[in-house]
């Protein structure tokens, strides 16, 4: 899933500052789970602003809206009324919930409340880790189904640096090395040779570094 | 302080750390209005029912639970406990103030405890005076 973390409220103060009336938008999928953006961080959000903008003495009215998921206009086609009756939306989907409501809704500003951070997932309760960097061509099945580009620090593909202590990375210590897991994994499977083989560089050019991607499904469009 | 000012109290409480008895003592109290709100676990205090309370005119609000490893449902004044810090910064950051929030563990029906938490947020509130955001 995509995690990202909301804002601090004083940015979002100024964010919305030149508007009197304001949609706080959530997306029940993702930035939901990540306690960032569902139903209810919107209604703490929108709680904490109104009584922030009364001490200002701001006059400003907030209203509340989620739809399940602001990436997609199906969904976001049910805040359309909503949308249209106010001057700004904060929205709180990850940035490309953000932008596909800035994409239908031409005239209205659309404003991010949330800081969109990694692809990652829910390690425990309340704990989110990043897992891949959309790289556009996965070598999982090589590395054990643990991903040296994201959770090496260094990006090494060839195997360890040697810098670990106690299986954790020399860069952070509170990080687990990505290659100890990688080769303990690769242990358990009985798949240590697949070290064997020389990984190239990485090919950046199918990542972002090839500049936005797009992807075509042929078969789905009419 | 502002004169006269007689503070509103909203006080969530767990039903298991407070009887009718505790809850009529303190409800009686001459220094400030009390609100009370009655739940079956102090797990259910939620984040945005707390700033409500504050939406809705309270001064001050006191969260009362049971003392830490006594909770029925395990763990509810813990998640109370995380809450309550959680909103406390949030109180910070929107100029509120912390102190206009507590927590507070005290076993069942002790009212002395009960009285000793609001009575230090009602001294927190002679200082910070009313809700700015009322
Ligand atoms: S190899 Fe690429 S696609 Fe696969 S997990 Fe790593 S970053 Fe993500
Ligand atoms: S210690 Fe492990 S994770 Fe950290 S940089 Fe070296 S190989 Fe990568």
């Amino acid at each position: 899933m995509i995690v990202g973390e909301q804002k601090p409220i004083s940015e979002i103060k100024e964010i919305i500052a030149p508007y009197k009336k304001i949609l706080i938008l959530g997306c029940g999928t993702c930035v939901k789970t990540c306690f960032a953006g569902g139903e209810d961080e919107v209604a703490v959000l929108a709680s904490a602003l109104r009584l922030a903008c009364k001490k200002d003495g701001k006059e400003i009215e907030i209203e509340e809206f989620t739809v399940e998921r602001q990436c997609e206009d199906e969904f976001i086609r049910e805040g359309a009324p909503a949308i249209s009756r106010n001057e700004g939306v904060l929205s709180l989907a990850c940035g490309a919930g953000v932008q596909a409501l800035a994409r239908r809704f031409v005239k209205i500003p659309i404003l991010p409340g949330v800081n969109t951070t990694f692809i990652g997932v829910l390690e425990k309760q309340g704990v989110f880790t990043e897992e891949c960097s959309g790289c556009g061509d996965c070598m999982l099945a090589i590395f054990g189904g643990i991903c040296p580009f994201t959770r090496c620090a260094k990006k090494l593909l060839n195997g360890p640096c040697g810098g670990s202590q106690n299986g954790k990375c020399e860069v952070n210590p509170e990080t687990d090395c990505a290659w100890q897991l990688i080769i303990e994994r690769l242990k358990i499977l009985g798949q240590m040779d697949n070290l064997r083989a020389y990984v190239p560089p990485k090919n950046w050019q199918t990542g972002l570094s090839g500049g936005p991607r797009k992807l075509v499904r042929e078969d789905h469009i009419i | 302080m502002t004169e006269n000012f007689k503070p509103k109290i909203t006080l969530f409480h767990c039903i298991n750390a407070f009887d009718e008895a505790a809850e009529l003592s303190l409800t009686d109290m001459d220094n400030c209005e009390m609100q009370t709100v009655k739940m079956a676990c102090s797990s259910m205090v939620k984040d945005v029912f707390l700033l409500k309370a504050f939406e809705a005119g309270a001064d001050g609000v006191v969260v009362l639970v049971c003392p830490e490893s006594q909770c029925r449902y395990v763990e509810g004044n813990i998640r109370a406990k995380k809450r309550v810090a959680w909103v406390q910064n949030l109180l910070d950051e929107i100029g509120l103030d912390r102190r206009r929030l507590a927590l507070g563990n005290m076993a069942a029906g002790d009212k002395a405890a009960a009285a000793q938490i609001i009575n230090d947020v009602l001294k927190n509130l002679a200082e910070l005076g009313p809700n700015p955001a009322v």
